[in-house]
């Protein structure tokens, strides 16, 4: 048998087994090569007009190597310690380390190489896709062509070969350190023998399970009001973050087997088949491979994270948009508003007009704002609040001494919140009116040149107004006191409409497009959910496969346990049915530890990017989970065969 | 009564061009609440014997039966509920599922038939009283010794009182003491639960705590010993002398 043999039939091999890895590889270099090609793609320019999207794209790419690199690493040395007995018997009949490094070399190149190949052939014929995909998110209507980039297929590459002697290098150090006894011996060494549960662990695993829980807990009061300074709040956030991931951490080392130990206590030794193969095997199995889990779990739950809160800032894109411009169009210059009216009169597009007029006074509103934050730069006896009259708003009316509050920031809310109702007085120049807040509404009547960044706005009854407008203030009042909004009656022309808005080449600060403006917050949110997605993509595939490796690794090694069950006479089917639920545990604890992190941190923080939690959120979980239990189900396949050549 | 019934026994090994044939032909009869040993040389067959009688591999050719049913002819799913409920196991490397602890690897046989708890605590007390395991009920299988894991083996092939007991080499890992500890159990628990056991062994001692031994050469018997009334030292005499006789390789000029 010569050594070409050798190395065709170890291939043949592998491909069978390592479908994965090469699937995650090929996955890994066409989503790079695609993303290569985009930064180089001439049609980016567009993109590159309003945000720095090359740029954007560019340090995504370099994010995307970082996280493919360690993946690839990682699963060569599960590889090649699961391999490390053929390398022993090389050894033993004779070959020298210099020799079995060729083989490998050799084998992994043809594998490698094979896949990025493919990969780069799959990423060139995706890239118009992903482009497509990029400009459908972004909202822009261009058209995507292919082209073929020598520069990408240069630096993809050179990036692969690189990480390709990473990996060569990386085995080359393997086979020089170890001696032939320990090559067959590496296997058993790896996991740690099955013991009794220690008080020790135990303290660990109920240390864990009390420092996540501590961690949820701060999450759920970060902005409640607790944390009054800027200091207080930074060392709470590092607080959390630490407990949380040292709780995981403690979680997969200790908690685990301590819960599934009291299960198994309280089953006194009387244990059905589907306990034997999940929670006992379990128990000792998460404890080893703690510190993999958590960097799993962590950054699974960044991801998650991220891509919720880049879906909430995207799904809220409108009604953000709502809150800065109010009505299709909005003007505080009178001139420019006529303008545009005639404008529009004159490409019959009919539009509906507000105005309001707005007063700026000063607010008392010590009885009624709830909060404690001590550093805030503004007096809460004098806040500049907007006030309007509620005749100028259809859907509100008050009685005389009476006002309710409108258009208030999400995020500000978190921090000064309104009690129910209350007190408060708005001060004019020289009298001081008493009015009776009635509550907060969320209807948007002013843009935001009015309300000083998302300031609520206070709307009285007329004749309070009337009081308020005879002894106005000017020192504080606006350039303009005229709010004009303009909104078209027909939907269909809202484009048109914009495009005569643009047209004018107003100034920006006094005139304002509701489409522009969520137009151009879909670019940039766009981009980055784009981005955002497509890593948390990657990292999806490329930690689910290193959990699918492990799982191959155990279902080696419980290979004989399943042979002893046949025996005695247990189906198939029945061990299939306790490996499936030893894979809902494998897999399902992660992505649950993965989901309910992520959820306390979008929960503590989202209202600084959005409107709306749920619905984003949940669509963002559900897809992650759908995609991360694909490849649980793969390792239950797996397990199926080893299970059958069990006997 | 008979209990175990094989008749014409073939089994080969490798393809149509590359045939190895392992047993040939051959007939065996065992009785109830008989404890039988299976010996020969290495490459002899017994193993193979064992094997195809617990239905754990499939005979080429010929018939088995344990207590009357047909076993060579049953599908995957009825071969396991056969040997659920009418087979138990003792093996040379234990075979115990080192995640387990000794209570729950004995308890094993029992969960796959359903026994209700309180049945299989009554069972388990007696059985792992019997074998002198039950200080060690809640520890490891990596925390007890060599002796100790063979007993527990054998208590959870007891523990569900199948008809017939299959002992593969089950002294071969043990130290002297440990095995004869184990063979006296072996032989009490005969004695006493009317427990059919088939032991393959290569080692006399062991074979002289049974009441016959099969003697197995290239495929086919090669002669049977029982032991009768004689003591087990007069036995281990005898079967010193026929495995003496048996040899191993042929000695030709």
């Amino acid at each position: 048998m010569s050594i070409k043999h050798l190395i065709f039939q170890n291939l043949k091999k592998n491909i069978k087994n390592y479908y994965l890895y090469v699937f995650a590889l090929i996955f890994s270099v066409s989503l790079y090569f695609a993303f290569v090609t985009l930064q180089y793609d001439p049609a980016m320019n567009e993109v590159e007009g309003s945000v720095k999207g090359a740029a954007a794209i560019k340090s995504a790419s370099i994010l995307l190597v970082a996280i493919v690199s360690i993946f690839l690493l990682y699963a060569n040395t599960i590889f090649i310690k699961r391999r490390s007995k053929e390398i022993g018997l090389f050894q033993l009949i004779g070959m020298t380390k210099n020799r079995i490094f060729r083989i490998l070399t050799i084998e992994n190149f043809m594998l490698y190489f094979g896949s990025l190949l493919i990969g780069i052939l799959l990423g060139f014929s995706v890239s118009k896709l992903i482009i497509m995909i990029l400009f459908k998110v972004m909202q822009i209507n261009a058209i995507a062509e292919l082209h073929f980039s020598t520069e990408a297929l240069a630096q993809t590459l050179i990036v692969f070969a690189v990480i390709y002697l990473l990996i060569m290098f990386m085995n080359y150090l393997f086979i020089k350190r170890q001696s032939i006894l320990a090559l067959f011996r590496i296997v058993s060494s790896t996991e740690t023998r099955v013991k009794k549960l220690s008080i020790w662990e135990i303290v660990i695993g109920a240390v864990g399970i009390i420092m996540i829980l501590s961690g949820y807990y701060i999450s759920s009061k970060l902005f409640g009001g607790d944390f009054t300074t800027i200091n207080e709040l930074f060392l709470a956030m590092i607080f959390i973050l630490g407990s949380v991931i040292l709780g995981t951490y403690l979680f997969y080392k200790g908690s685990i087997s301590f819960i599934f130990n009291i299960i198994r206590k309280k089953k006194d030794g009387y244990l059905t088949i589907k306990e034997v193969l999940s929670l006992s095997s379990i128990m000792f199995r998460m404890k080893s491979n703690a510190l993999l889990l958590t960097i799993i779990t962590t950054v699974s739950a960044l991801a998650i994270g991220l891509l919720s809160l880049s879906y909430i800032s995207y799904y809220s894109i409108e009604k953000t948009a709502e809150h800065t411009v109010a009505g299709d169009f909005s003007f505080t210059n009178v001139n420019d508003g006529e303008k545009f009216e005639k404008s529009l009169a004159a490409n019959n597009i009919s539009f509906h007009e507000r105005k309001i007029r707005v007063i700026q006074a000063d607010a008392n509103l010590k009885n009624i704002l709830d909060t404690n934050l001590e550093e805030l730069n503004f007096d809460p006896k004098k806040m500049k609040l907007p006030v309007i009259s509620d005749q100028a708003v259809d859907t509100i009316d008050v009685a005389p001494g009476q006002a309710v509050f409108t258009d208030y920031n999400n995020a500000l809310q978190k921090f000064m919140s309104f009690k129910a109702s209350g007190q408060f007085d708005l001060i004019g120049k020289s009298k001081t009116i008493q009015l009776t807040y009635l509550g907060l509404r969320n209807d948007s009547v002013l843009s935001l040149d009015f309300t000083a960044g998302g300031l609520p706005v206070v709307i009285v009854n007329q004749t309070d107004f009337e009081r308020l407008q005879k002894d106005i203030n000017p020192a504080i009042q606006n350039k303009s006191t005229l709010f004009i909004g303009i909104d078209v009656k027909n939907e269909d022309q809202l484009e048109k409409a914009n495009q005569v808005f643009n047209e004018f080449k107003f100034n920006g600060d006094s005139a304002r497009s509701r489409l522009e403006i969520s137009n151009g917050m879909k670019q940039i949110m766009g981009l980055t959910m784009f981005i955002v997605g497509f890593l948390g993509l990657t990292f999806l595939v490329t930690s689910g496969c290193i959990l699918y490796f492990k799982q191959m690794g155990e279902s080696e090694e419980e290979k004989p346990n399943y042979s002893i069950l046949r025996k005695l006479g247990f189906t198939r089917s029945d061990l299939l049915k306790g490996i499936s639920r030893k894979q809902l545990f494998s897999f399902g604890i992660p992505l649950v530890i993965g989901l309910a992190h992520s959820y306390f941190a979008v929960k503590s923080g989202w209202f600084f990017f959005g409107t709306e939690l749920w619905t984003p959120m949940i669509i963002v979980m559900i897809l992650y989970a759908a995609l991360y239990s694909v490849f649980g189900i793969l390792s239950v396949l797996y397990y199926k065969k080893v299970i059958r050549d069990a006997l | 009564m008979t209990i175990l019934e094989a008749t014409k026994i073939y089994k080969n090994y490798g393809n149509k061009f590359n045939k190895q044939e392992v047993l040939k032909g051959l007939d065996l009869t065992i009785d109830k609440g008989e404890f039988v040993s299976i010996m020969g040389a290495s490459g002899s067959g017994k193993t193979t014997l064992l094997n195809v009688l617990s239905s754990i591999d499939k005979v080429s050719q010929g018939s088995i039966k344990i207590e009357g049913n047909e076993i060579t002819r049953m599908k995957e799913k009825q071969l396991a509920e056969f040997r659920k409920s009418h087979l138990g196991f003792i093996f040379q490397e234990y075979n115990l599922l080192d995640t387990l602890t000794v209570k729950e690897n004995i308890l094993l046989p029992l969960t796959v038939t359903k026994t209700p708890k309180k049945t299989a605590e009554q069972k388990f007390a007696e059985v792992a009283q019997e074998l002198g395991i039950l200080e060690v009920k809640d520890k490891y299988p990596n925390e007890i010794s060599g002796g100790q894991k063979q007993r527990t083996s054998a208590a959870r092939a007891f523990i569900h009182e199948p008809s017939i007991i299959f002992a593969d080499e089950p002294t071969g890992a043990l130290d002297s003491k440990s095995a004869s500890d184990l063979l006296n159990k072996l032989s009490q628990l005969n004695q006493k639960r009317k427990a059919t056991i088939v032991m393959v062994t290569h080692d006399p001692v062991a074979a002289s705590f049974s009441n016959r031994v099969i003697f197995i050469k290239d495929g086919q018997i090669y002669t049977q010993l029982n032991k009768g009334d004689q003591s087990r030292q007069t036995f281990f005499k005898d079967i010193m002398k026929t495995q003496g006789v048996l040899g191993g390789v042929q000695y030709e000029h």
